[in-house]
């Protein structure tokens, strides 16, 4: 074989060349051809065809074998279905990530043939730590464990396993978890020192308190401070007094109501530009404690009756989602439900703070106050997807649009058909998200009722949640 | 608006449409009818190799068909409204396909009626008569000897052709290789027009799709490539001067023969049996024409058979959706291009797969396959293998190879996609090129794994 391909390359180099070719050949092939240039190019090619091939430039990595993931997939019909809905609608925001947690949410795995998380995916569900890894080549030095996690086995983990392991450890035993990342944070760099630190969100109490106070050490800015808004939600706020003075020297307090009287914080207008700037800043930076020290009230009056309109009433919400108790952060954001007014986009950093059963408790009182497309309804209830009722969804004003916009759509006005059909291509999939099972199953029902073809792949979401039913195998 | 017979009449094009539709009402053209509430769809054996899919709205009278026409509604269109509106009956209730849910997904309501329908009158009953009319015998007679005729200027022409290129690969070489990969469009431009006026149509396709085929190439390999098409080139030049009325050479040079042409030839195999769509494979020729290419392989064959559909219809007549969906099985009488190594087919007759069935044994050694193929047709540029249990593996740059327990590995036209790195591999499907290998499907530990062109 190395004779010729020896032979082929001084018969390459001629033709690159633009000589003939026939002096090059093995004599065999010049026996046959003759002066026939083109019988030997004829030759060349089938040669070179069927017996060479080039190798790999460099080393080829064998990747280990795709893992398993701990959930049954998805039934096989449903599946085509899945790849429609994955598909980025023209003009629309993907719904990727909703459709994964609904998935998730209902007790399946995607199939990897559908769907593998890109190695950024930070927010794919624990499910897919296994599939993370493997995208991310972050391969193991040891054989996994297949024990819980402990401070001496925590080696054994991966990264995206680790953070699934503590989270989870987090829930039913905070204290173990607190002292795993205790002994074995340190080690780590410190975006994912961060990471680790970010997991005591989940139980956080009063016991993590000596640890966090610890963290003041920590060489990252980004580790101190979160670990001085987990202080602070504990109370334990300090470092910003001057700013919280600083602040409360740009806010007012009031009274409002003639029974209750209620404090009321108003954000009021500023002389300059520049002194608003100020002010959203400080908003950002100074704990919420601190600001009602300054203010010489308690953190539960300043959320009692809270303002929406200006953006740093915008980042007043944060602070309080960042650095306020559990019981301020649900007073605030039971007192901005109960006002009706606020843009539901302003709960969102208070929703975060609640507990999954909590979110999906919550899920219908949202639906009540969206009124348009649901959307902010989708971003409040999270991962807790597929759990709202049908008489929830048609209690809410909007849903009340819903067959006028049906009928539109069907209609023969071109304009009142394209904006019918601009709204139901937003709401329709963001209601198939909510709703629970059986509620998808009747709203197909009714809507291919008023008129709308089963066939519409409008109703693609709303189809595939009644046909993925709750996965129970325990 | 209720679909009626009146209203077919109505929105026909013209006359010619409505007796066309009429030739189609044979139900034996139509393997799928089926209905789902204010939806009707079917599949219709054209005249391509692919089936047509056609799907309307009773209701709003919108309908959508993948055959090329630019008339609207279609013949095929016609015909299935027609056939539901004679007998509703013959239109099995079925679940909605994904292909009519994204016809349904795409559509503007309100654009189906015809913009500019003929006003002359048009009748179903005269479209009925026109398609009773018999068929004249001096008339065929004529036909006959005209295309007699024709073929004899033909070869004639393409002789004269293929004469030209002989000396034009010869220039190529005498100049330099190097020169040539460096300006292959226009130089491959000159004479594929040159072979278009010789009639030589389907190998001057060939070589105006030459340079895309190079430039897909790292610089390093394409010398290489030049010599393995100049190389094919001069076998097919020889072949079909020894042979000319072969009419495996005649496609590959001149033209290709119709749907009835392969049906009514004696000499064309038929292979009765269960096939599975591999994958499709469309692109855009530099002529304007939009290949489709529809992948099968029999099952529960003793050795591998494959067996490939093949369009063309005008890029211009817009993007046409799949024919059919990669993984499904039907069982189906397919005829084959007469060849040497039968490769192309159509479909003559298809219904649903029954029963449990299995891809072949795939050979130990894929590249003997190859090879062997190559005996029998060293112009063609590419062949379909069945590769064995095998990985994937990749370089650090990203470059992907096949790797089998034993063979040199086979690099891969395009990435594969993630889940393939990850996979065993029990068996693929692929084209080979010497170069390149186009994964098309593989069944791995995780199912079937399709492969993006």
């Amino acid at each position: 074989m190395r004779e010729l391909d020896a032979s082929l390359a001084q018969v390459r180099n001629a033709w690159i060349a633009g000589r003939s070719a026939l002096e090059s050949a093995p004599p065999a092939w010049r026996e046959a051809v003759g002066e026939d240039e083109l019988a030997l190019i004829a030759i060349a090619a089938h040669a070179g065809d069927v017996l060479t091939q080039r190798g790999p430039g460099a080393a080829l990595i064998d990747r280990p074998l795709l893992p398993q993931v701990n959930a049954p997939f998805m039934p096989e019909a449903l599946r085509a279905r899945f790849r429609r809905l994955l598909v980025r609608p023209k003009n629309q925001a993907s719904l990727e990530q909703q459709l994964i947690a609904f998935t998730t949410a209902r007790g399946y795995a995607a199939h990897p043939g559908d769907w593998l998380p890109d190695a950024k995916d930070e927010w794919a569900p624990d499910l897919y730590a296994p599939w993370l890894d493997w995208i991310r080549a972050d391969a193991r030095t040891v054989a996994p464990s297949e024990d819980d996690i402990t401070a001496e086995n925590y080696d054994q983990f991966s990264w995206t396993e680790r953070r699934a392991a503590l989270w989870a450890l987090r829930a039913t035993d905070p204290n173990m978890a607190r002292e795993i990342i205790e002994a074995r944070a340190a080690a780590e760099p410190a975006e994912r020192r961060l990471r680790l630190i970010e997991l005591l969100d989940n139980r956080l109490s009063e016991a993590d308190r000596e640890f966090l106070a610890s963290l003041e050490k920590d060489r990252s800015d980004r580790v101190r401070a979160r670990a001085r808004t987990f202080l602070a939600r504990l109370g334990h706020a300090g470092g910003t007094t001057a700013l919280a003075s600083e602040l409360a020297e740009m806010v007012t307090l009031e009274k409002a109501g003639l029974i209750n009287r209620r404090t009321r914080l108003r954000f009021a207008a500023l002389k300059t530009p520049a002194q608003h700037q100020r002010r959203h800043e400080l908003t950002q930076i100074v704990s919420l404690a601190e600001l009602a020290a300054a203010l010489g009230v308690t953190e539960m009056q300043l959320v009692e009756l809270p303002e929406w309109q200006l953006d740093e009433a915008h980042a007043f919400v944060t602070m309080t989602a960042e650095t306020g108790s559990d019981e301020v952060v649900r007073a605030l954001l039971e007192n901005l439900i109960r006002i009706r007014e606020a843009p539901l986009g302003v709960l969102l950093p208070l929703t975060t703070r609640l507990t999954m059963e909590e979110r999906t408790a919550l899920a219908p009182s949202l639906i009540q106050l969206d009124g348009h497309t649901f959307e902010a309804t989708l971003a409040l209830v999270g991962d807790q997807l597929g759990g709202v009722p049908l008489s929830a969804l048609t209690a809410a004003p909007s849903f009340g649009a819903l067959g006028p916009n049906i009928e539109a759509a069907a209609g023969a006005d071109d304009n009142q058909r394209r904006n019918a059909m601009g709204i139901l291509e937003q709401v329709l999939p963001r209601i198939g998200l909510l709703l629970d099972n059986a509620s998808a199953t009747t709203l197909i029902a009714q809507i291919t009722g008023w008129g709308l073809s089963p066939a519409e792949p409008l109703l693609d979401m709303l189809h595939f949640n009644a046909a993925l039913i709750p996965e129970t195998t325990p | 608006m209720t679909l009626t017979r009146s209203a077919i009449e109505a929105m026909a094009p013209d006359q010619g449409s409505l007796s066309a539709a009429s030739a189609l009402l044979k139900a034996a053209k139509w393997p799928v009818r089926a209905q789902a509430g204010a939806l009707i769809w079917g599949e219709c054996q054209g005249s391509g190799a692919n089936p047509y899919r056609v799907v309307a709205e009773t209701a709003d009278i919108g309908s959508k068909c993948t055959c090329p026409s630019r008339k609207f509604p279609c013949k095929h269109a016609l015909a299935l409204m027609w056939m539901f509106v004679d007998d509703s009956a013959t239109f099995e209730p079925g679940e909605i396909p994904a292909w009519v849910q994204d016809w349904m997904g795409r559509r503007r309501k309100g654009a189906s009626a015809p913009a500019t329908a003929s006003a002359e009158p048009k009748s179903i009953a005269l479209a009925q008569e026109e398609t009773a009319k018999p068929a004249d015998p001096a008339a065929e007679a004529r036909k006959q000897a005209s295309a007699a005729k024709r073929a004899q200027d033909t070869r004639k022409a393409v002789r004269a052709g293929l004469d030209d290129l002989d000396i034009w690969l010869a220039d190529q070489l005498r100049g330099g290789l190097t020169v040539f990969v460096n300006e292959p469009g226009e130089r491959c431009r000159r004479i594929a027009a040159r072979l278009v006026d010789a009639k030589a149509g389907a190998l001057a396709g060939r070589i105006d799709e030459m340079p895309s085929r190079l430039l897909a190439l790292p610089t390093d390999e394409r010398v290489d490539a030049v010599i393995m098409e100049f190389g094919k080139l001069v076998l097919l030049m020889r072949a079909w001067r020894a042979t000319p009325d072969d009419p495996e050479l005649r496609r590959e040079v001149v033209s290709s023969e119709t749907r009835e042409d392969v049906l009514n030839n004696p000499e064309a195999p038929y292979v009765s049996a269960t096939w599975e769509v591999l994958g499709e494979r469309v692109s855009t020729r530099r002529d304007g024409l939009v290949s489709q290419a529809t992948w099968l392989l029999q099952l529960d064959a003793q050795t591998p058979r494959f067996a490939l559909l093949l369009d063309f219809f005008p890029a211009s007549a817009g993007k046409r959706g799949a024919a059919f969906i990669a993984g499904d099985r039907f069982q189906a009488e397919l005829v084959f291009y007469p060849a040497s190594a039968p490769l192309r087919a159509v479909i003559a007759s298809r219904s649903d797969a029954q029963g449990e069935h299995a891809w072949p044994a795939p050979p130990s050694n894929p590249l003997a396959a190859y090879a062997a193929f190559k005996l029998e047709a060293p112009w063609r540029i590419e062949a379909p293998l069945l590769l064995p249990q095998g990985r994937i593996a990749a370089e650090a740059s990203g470059r992907a190879w096949w790797k089998a327990p034993s063979g040199a590995p086979l690099q891969l036209r395009t990435a594969p996609p993630p889940l393939a790195l990850g996979a065993d591999i029990s068996k693929a499907a692929a084209l080979w090129d010497g170069a390149r290998l186009g994964m098309i499907a593989a069944q791995s530990n995780w199912g079937r794994i399709d492969f993006d062109a």
